[in-house]
């Protein structure tokens, strides 16, 4: 009865969207307000309905209610609660229906917070919103509905369970904070459709989404990172980010939100940009539903495709819809939407921001060029290209150490712009630091890139000091506070300007994180118990091997003692083979799976896996990898975090 | 906008785009691009160059070194066509018997030796029910 409910409550919500877009068009033509308010609460019922529907998805596989199709394909009894719960957004129709919550979850907030604000714009703003649910609504109510019975003559007793790669607590996490983001920006979008139709383009809409905009940035931000964080920790091959079509789909709004971020302080402090940044908003979110078409669909190969499935045209036609839509109603207001304002210098702000945009949009497109390569040379002449890793990093290392100096050169300059003298007292320093840091590391023999992004890296760090330094000498000077009390109320009176450089400085340690990958190293070998190998600067003994069951799987460890080139004890690793589905007697439904364990530190992680054993069980099989800095690029992404924050924290006025 | 400005974006998006579509032509790193190809063009035209293959791995045709755990034979089926493969890397945990695998690397000699070696993710999370059944199911006695 409950799944019968939970599908009822995905028709209510249909129904009540197309009714929220009829009543509030009407209300555009004949502006009734009993129409407006109508529209709201209809609004808000389809995001009840949806709370309702999720729910009921969510009970059934935690209660493991295997007469649902979809419970019994992605849980099992054996499957922890936690991943039962997860599970929600691992399968197709779960995704859909939980990106739905989502949004309804933004739409209702978005409706309650502007009950009596931004009257003129609401009407679209819910239009807008009510058409994004409206189509998801139609793909879990008719193609792919995670309420289906499970089509069989026979009883289930018990489920698939869930992949073990995805048995993994960032991978509970990873999903949906990539989803917040990705709705996130539906938002945003709604705003500025709404703009354009009310032909309403000021500084107006732009204040209204700024905050929306930062959040739906950070989540998506986050949810890239950990889906690093999780490559790294599960996939076994010791990278984080592979250029893998899913992963370029989540970084290409990434770019373009992050160029509209930028922007929008343009148009909200210069009333410029105006058409840039509807054009960045569009892509922006068009970009969000085309990653979702590339996950969806099976187009291109990835780890992520763990479906093929006919949803591919349905959404490539909604982003058709939202692209000739959006940018036909964008230019048929051109004439309202030219800014009045001009560029005047190079060296301004403004000018620093335009070209930060300029570089963000070309390396989305450099990554949209090579993620769609194959699917493009095939169609050309036939021939399916694949493209790897080195092709993307080649094109888009240069490209992002051209942004990595930006984010140093743009806070240095000033409105309208700079003067030359100004220019030669904010650059010196940085530029010193990051030439003497050049100079170091070419004495170094380190390769080109290396010595350019270290020093750039600098470079930054000084540049955006100086910044704090300069703000909380004068705030020193002024109040006669200490430095902590200075630089406490300077960051607290310009949240937004300071968290945005505490960013750029997370930013930075990403980089070096990234950097760190010129000098990995990796060794495979056979090792048998009393054996030591060494690999780079360090050796690696194994110890013993043996065998343990538990819940879920059954797992054979290495214990391997690994001690640094003088001798001195640096940790134990104890990598593991499991075996998930162990207990099925057909030896070819169970699943292996390798769980890496990782010594991690500031300067290096020591990353290990165990491949195989011989049939004799004498000699263990591993893979061994020295990665160093790659905890950088977690703790800036810690710090971008922070900064994201800060720049939100709302002020008590 | 003044001409300044101008003239810079327009140089600076001249010199981006003309760097991708150089690199998509000239990738210095021969991993950067792999030619998707069926096994039997490959193997009719003995194609040296760096190639991506799909296919299945034929049943009973994996042989592990017992010196070598990691050097591994098997041989790729992709229709009729069949091609014997070599790969001396840790292999990925769901490479077994009839796994759909994609293959890249270099055609020697009558056998492919492969760098990458990728499984596709198990058909059991989106099969039939019945087909991909395991252990627990029982058929209803009617």
């Amino acid at each position: 009865m409950t799944p019968i409910a939970g599908g009822v409550a995905l028709n209510l919500a249909l129904g009540c969207s197309v009714l929220t877009i009829l009543a509030l068009l009407v209300y555009n033509r004949t502006l009734d307000h009993r129409l407006f308010l109508l529209g709201q609460r209809l609004g808000l019922a389809i995001s009840f309905f949806v709370f309702i529907s999720t729910f009921i998805l969510g009970y059934q596989l935690f209660t493991s209610n295997f007469d649902i199709d979809y419970v019994a394909r992605y849980t099992s009894y054996e499957t922890p609660n936690i991943f039962k719960i997860s599970a929600l957004w691992a399968g197709q129709s779960g995704s859909l229906l939980f990106w739905l919550f989502i949004l309804s979850i933004f739409n209702t907030i978005t409706i309650i917070q502007n009950q009596d604000r931004h009257l003129n714009l609401m009407p679209w703003v819910i239009i807008t919103m009510s058409v994004i649910q409206l189509f998801f609504l139609i793909l879990t109510n008719f193609i792919t509905n995670p309420f289906e019975p499970t089509q069989a003559d026979f009883i289930v007793q018990n489920g698939n369970g869930l992949n073990p790669l995805l048995q993994n607590i960032t991978m509970a996490i990873h999903p949906p904070t990539l989803y917040l983001g990705y709705v996130g920006f539906s938002v945003p979008f709604a705003f500025a459709f709404s703009a354009l139709v009310n032909k309403d383009i000021g500084a107006l809409w732009i204040r209204s989404i700024r905050r929306w905009t930062l959040v739906a940035w950070l989540f998506l931000s986050v949810g890239i990172i950990l889906g690093g964080w999780w490559a790294y920790q599960e996939l076994g091959w010791g990278g984080y980010w592979a250029w893998d079509p899913v992963e370029n789909a989540s970084f290409m709004p990434w770019l373009t939100a992050t160029a509209f971020l930028h922007s929008i302080i343009v148009q909200e402090k210069k009333d410029m940009l105006r058409v840039w940044n509807m054009v960045l908003i569009i892509l922006t979110f068009s970009l969000c539903i085309f990653g979702t078409f590339l996950t969806r669909s099976g187009v291109m190969s990835s780890v992520h495709s763990f479906t093929e499935s006919s949803l591919g045209p349905v959404f490539l036609s909604f982003v058709f819809i939202i692209l000739a839509s959006s940018f036909g109603l964008m230019f048929s207001r051109m004439k309202v939407l030219k800014s009045p304002r001009k560029i005047e210098s190079v060296s301004s702000r403004e000018s620093g921001f335009l070209f930060n945009n300029l570089i963000f949009v070309v390396m989305c497109f450099g990554v949209f060029w090579g993620t769609l390569f194959p699917v493009i040379t095939e169609a050309v002449n036939g021939n399916k290209i694949s493209v790897g890793p080195p092709f993307f990093n080649q094109i888009n290392i240069p490209i992002g150490l051209a942004l990595l100096a930006l984010t140093g050169i743009g806070p240095m300059l000033a409105w309208k712009g700079t003067s030359n003298d100004k220019l030669v007292q904010n650059f010196i320093f940085p530029i010193a630091f990051g030439l003497l840091t050049a100079l170091v590391l070419i004495i170094l023999k380190l390769t080109v890139y290396t010595v350019i992004s270290f020093s750039l890296c600098i470079f930054v760090v000084v540049a955006i000091s100086s910044e704090f330094i300069k703000g909380v000498r004068v705030r020193k000077n002024k109040f006669n506070e200490s430095i902590f009390i200075s630089l406490f109320k300077m960051i607290k009176k310009n949240r937004s300007r300071y968290g945005g450089y505490i960013v750029h400085l997370g930013i930075v340690l990403m980089f070096i994180g990234f950097t760190g990958h010129a000098f990995d190293k990796e060794k495979e070998f056979g090792i048998q118990i009393g054996q030591t190998e060494k690999v780079a600067n360090y050796n690696f003994e194994l110890i013993r091997m043996y065998e343990q069951e538990r819940s879920n799987h059954y797992a054979w460890i290495t214990d391997l003692r690994v001690t640094d080139i003088s001798g001195n004890f640096v940790t134990n690793l104890r990598p593991e083979k499991r075996v998930y589905f162990h207990k099925n007697p057909d030896v070819n439904k169970r699943q292996p799976h390798s769980e890496l364990d990782i010594y991690s530190t500031f300067n290096k992680d020591i990353y290990s896996i165990f491949s195989s054993v011989s049939s004799d069980n004498s000699t263990a099989f591993v893979k061994i990898m020295i990665n160093p800095l790659v905890k950088w690029v977690w703790i800036g992404g810690y710090v971008l975090a922070f900064g994201t924050i800060i720049a939100l924290w709302p002020r008590k006025d | 906008m003044n001409t300044k400005i101008f003239s810079l974006i327009v140089g600076v998006l001249s010199v981006i785009l003309f760097w991708i579509g150089w690199v998509s032509l000239n990738p210095s790193d021969e991993k950067a691009m792999a030619r998707f190809i069926s096994v039997e063009k490959l193997v009719n035209n003995e194609i040296s160059s760096r190639t991506k293959l799909g296919g299945i791995v034929k049943k009973g045709s994996i042989q592990i070194s017992k010196i070598n755990q990691l050097d591994c034979v098997f041989v790729l089926k992709e229709g009729s066509a069949e091609l014997v493969v070599n790969y001396s890397k840790t292999r990925p945990d769901l490479f077994k018997d009839g796994a759909e695998v994609i293959v890249t690397g270099e055609y020697r000699n009558g056998i492919f030796v492969a760098d990458e070696l990728q499984t596709k993710c198990a058909s059991r999370y989106e099969g039939d029910l019945r087909e991909e059944s395991n252990y627990k199911l029982e058929e209803l006695e009617i």
